[in-house]
């Protein structure tokens, strides 16, 4: 049965990463929905809800609304709120249902930006995308938008060593386990200065200083929208990987080579080719190629990545496979005799193939959480 | 560019004008994009000379994205590139919402880009009875909209509701009411009465047609009249009201 999960799980949708990208800019993320993107965001793909607060709101469309076309409740609803609470911004994320209706969200957002007095951003989510799509276009957004020309204040950029931006970081892939601040103190560790995370623990003040970094780590491919915006407004130079274990050398001398050069590195495929590798690794592109170079390293051994996700041909090797449907993972997964994935993957992979637990939280929720590892820390 | 959506009841003759005013453009030298945006698709049929075309939506559902622009657009009478956006089966789907899918795709396949028409006319279904239908007057796409009347009470009607829509939607950046165009069924004080629709809906009558047999003799001969008759009174009006489009759009004529 094609396009359809029966044993597996499902990738948080796009909708979620707009949500995701955006929790900790005190911004006010509205889904436009009746209500079900709302409970699937928190309960199983933010794990900061409980802990850190953020202004996001469902619409709560209903059915008469969206067969009268009354975008004027939306309006006034967050008009309303937006006053009450004078978040930084308004982002309206779409869903399947007002996409289907054809909701005019360009011109909700331009009368909702004129009533309210703040930067409205709409993102043209349908929940049929991947949390790559969501997070990418939210996370380039904010990049563009809050980034000048460079900062007034030279003082305020200036600091010793490489200035970095790390960008595409979210709990979607790196979960609130250790592995956000680790690649901070990393980078730190190697003499490289941190300007701004997109957006984990950034201020939006933060963030409008991106323009003045040497170089930019796309730590995963969700990263890849804003950085190439980075590169078209200030020349900025990018590095996609994620420093992994043993593989952070080659992340810190591809972030000197490209300050240094001016030149973009995709660094997560200086790996050898996976063609004839019977070892398998399935997630996000960038994480995945960096954890099987950290692999490699440490083990000597070639790495299949096989990515499910929205993903680039070029962040990837020979051998290595996208494939997303149950039926078509399974048929790869048959031939390999160890498979790195999230536990979720397991009632697809052979019984007798060795199985290494590797939790996703945009896979997996909540639930395998606290397995899921600080990924500069392992693979020593 | 100028880009102008036409709207009115139902059989006032909406294709006819669009279409003689498509060829009126394309006499002058400009180049003229006409989308018909009615499930019918019969928008363009007088510059086809009765030719049908497979329609955006047609192309959509048959073979997804797997589709040249050029597949969506026919040339037409004197040039003008025409295209259909189609729609469901009577009584099917949603008619609105494929006149939304159809023009985001012939956005996405750059027909204005690639083409760059001077005339971009949008011949919109009877009555912007949902969203969709309010799609060609939306921002990025018409700057004008242009409503098509009789003195018949139904139409007066229709075209209030029409003038209406294009006022709730003033915020929000759409098209603007360009005016209304008389076309004359020759009932008890026309005149009068679209004047006092145009008051009301404080616009202008910017142009006006005689009710002429020669219409319906084109219609049958699938031609527009300004290729069955162009020498007659009937194609001259045609011609003089696509100068008032001009003027009112900007366009120089």
């Amino acid at each position: 049965m094609r396009q359809v999960a029966r044993r597996i799980s499902t990738y948080t949708a796009d909708v979620s990463g707009v949500c995701s990208a955006l929790y900790e800019l005190g911004g006010m993320v509205v889904m436009h929905d009746p209500s079900g993107c709302n409970s699937t965001y928190n309960t199983h793909d933010e794990p900061r809800w409980y802990a850190m607060d953020s202004l996001i709101f469902i619409s709560g469309l209903a059915e008469i609304d969206a067969i009268m076309g009354n975008d004027d409740k939306l309006i006034d609803d967050v008009v309303t709120a937006a006053k009450q609470l004078s978040p930084q911004f308004v982002a309206l994320a779409r869903t399947p249902i007002p996409m289907l209706n054809g909701t005019d969200f360009d011109a909700i957002a331009s009368v909702i930006e004129r009533k309210a007095g703040i930067p409205v951003f709409y993102f043209p989510t349908n929940g049929t995308h991947s949390y790559v799509y969501g997070v990418g276009m939210a996370l380039e957004k904010i990049a563009d938008y809050y980034t000048g020309d460079g900062c007034e204040e030279q003082s305020d950029c200036d600091a010793d060593g490489i200035r970095v931006n790390l960008l595409g970081v979210t709990p979607l892939d790196f979960s609130v386990t250790g592995t956000v601040e680790s690649m901070k103190e990393l980078l730190k560790e190697e003499g490289f200065a941190l300007v701004s995370c997109m957006a984990m623990g950034s201020s939006l003040e933060e963030i409008s200083q991106a323009g003045w970094a040497d170089v930019n780590l796309v730590v995963s491919s969700v990263g890849l929208p804003a950085a190439r915006l980075l590169q078209k407004k200030f020349g900025t130079p990018y590095v996609v990987g994620t420093p992994v274990g043993r593989f952070v050398n080659q992340i810190a001398t591809d972030l000197r080579t490209a300050a240094d050069t001016g030149k973009s590195i995709i660094s997560c495929n200086a790996r050898p080719d996976s063609v004839d590798s019977k070892i398998a690794l399935i997630g996000e592109s960038v994480l995945s190629g960096s954890m099987a170079a950290a692999i490699s390293q440490v083990h000597g051994k070639a790495v299949k990545v096989i990515c499910p996700l929205e993903a680039e041909e070029g962040l990837f090797v020979p051998g290595d496979v996208r494939a997303s449907e149950e039926e078509e993972l399974e048929k790869i997964l048959k031939d390999m005799s160890v498979i790195i994935a999230d536990p979720m993957y397991r009632p697809i992979c052979p019984e007798d193939a060795a199985f290494y637990e590797l939790p996703h939280e945009a896979f997996s929720g909540r639930i395998y959480r606290r397995k899921i590892p600080d990924f500069v820390k392992i693979l020593q | 560019m100028i880009k102008i959506a036409v709207y009115g009841k139902g059989g006032i003759g909406k294709s006819t004008t669009v279409s003689n005013l498509a060829a009126a453009f394309a006499e002058k030298g400009f180049t003229v994009m006409q989308i018909g945006c009615d499930p019918k698709a019969d928008s363009t049929v007088s510059l086809l000379h009765g030719e049908s075309m497979t329609t955006v939506l047609e192309l959509v559902r048959s073979r997804k994205n797997d589709f040249t622009l050029e597949d969506m657009v026919k040339v037409g009478y004197q040039g003008v590139l025409c295209v259909e956006a189609g729609g469901p089966s009577p009584g099917m789907g949603c008619a609105g919402r494929g006149i939304i899918a159809a023009l985001d795709k012939l956005k996405e396949k750059g027909a204005y880009d690639i083409y760059q028409p001077d005339v971009v006319i949008y011949d919109v279904l009877g009555d912007v009875v949902c969203g969709g239908f309010s799609m060609p007057m939306r921002g990025g796409y018409a700057d004008k909209v242009l409503i098509i009347t009789s003195g018949e009470n139904m139409a007066i009607h229709a075209a209030a509701n029409i003038a209406m829509a294009v006022e709730n939607f003033k915020d929000r950046g759409y098209a603007t009411l360009g005016g209304l165009i008389l076309n004359r069924r020759n009932v008890k004080r026309e005149e009068e009465k679209v004047q006092e629709l145009a008051e009301d809906v404080h616009s202008t009558v910017i142009g006006s047609l005689n009710h002429s047999e020669l219409v319906l003799d084109a219609e049958e001969m699938h031609k527009t009249v300004l290729e069955a008759f162009s020498d007659s009174e009937m194609a001259e009006e045609y011609r003089f009201l696509a100068s008032q489009v001009a003027e009112i759009c900007g366009l120089e004529w």
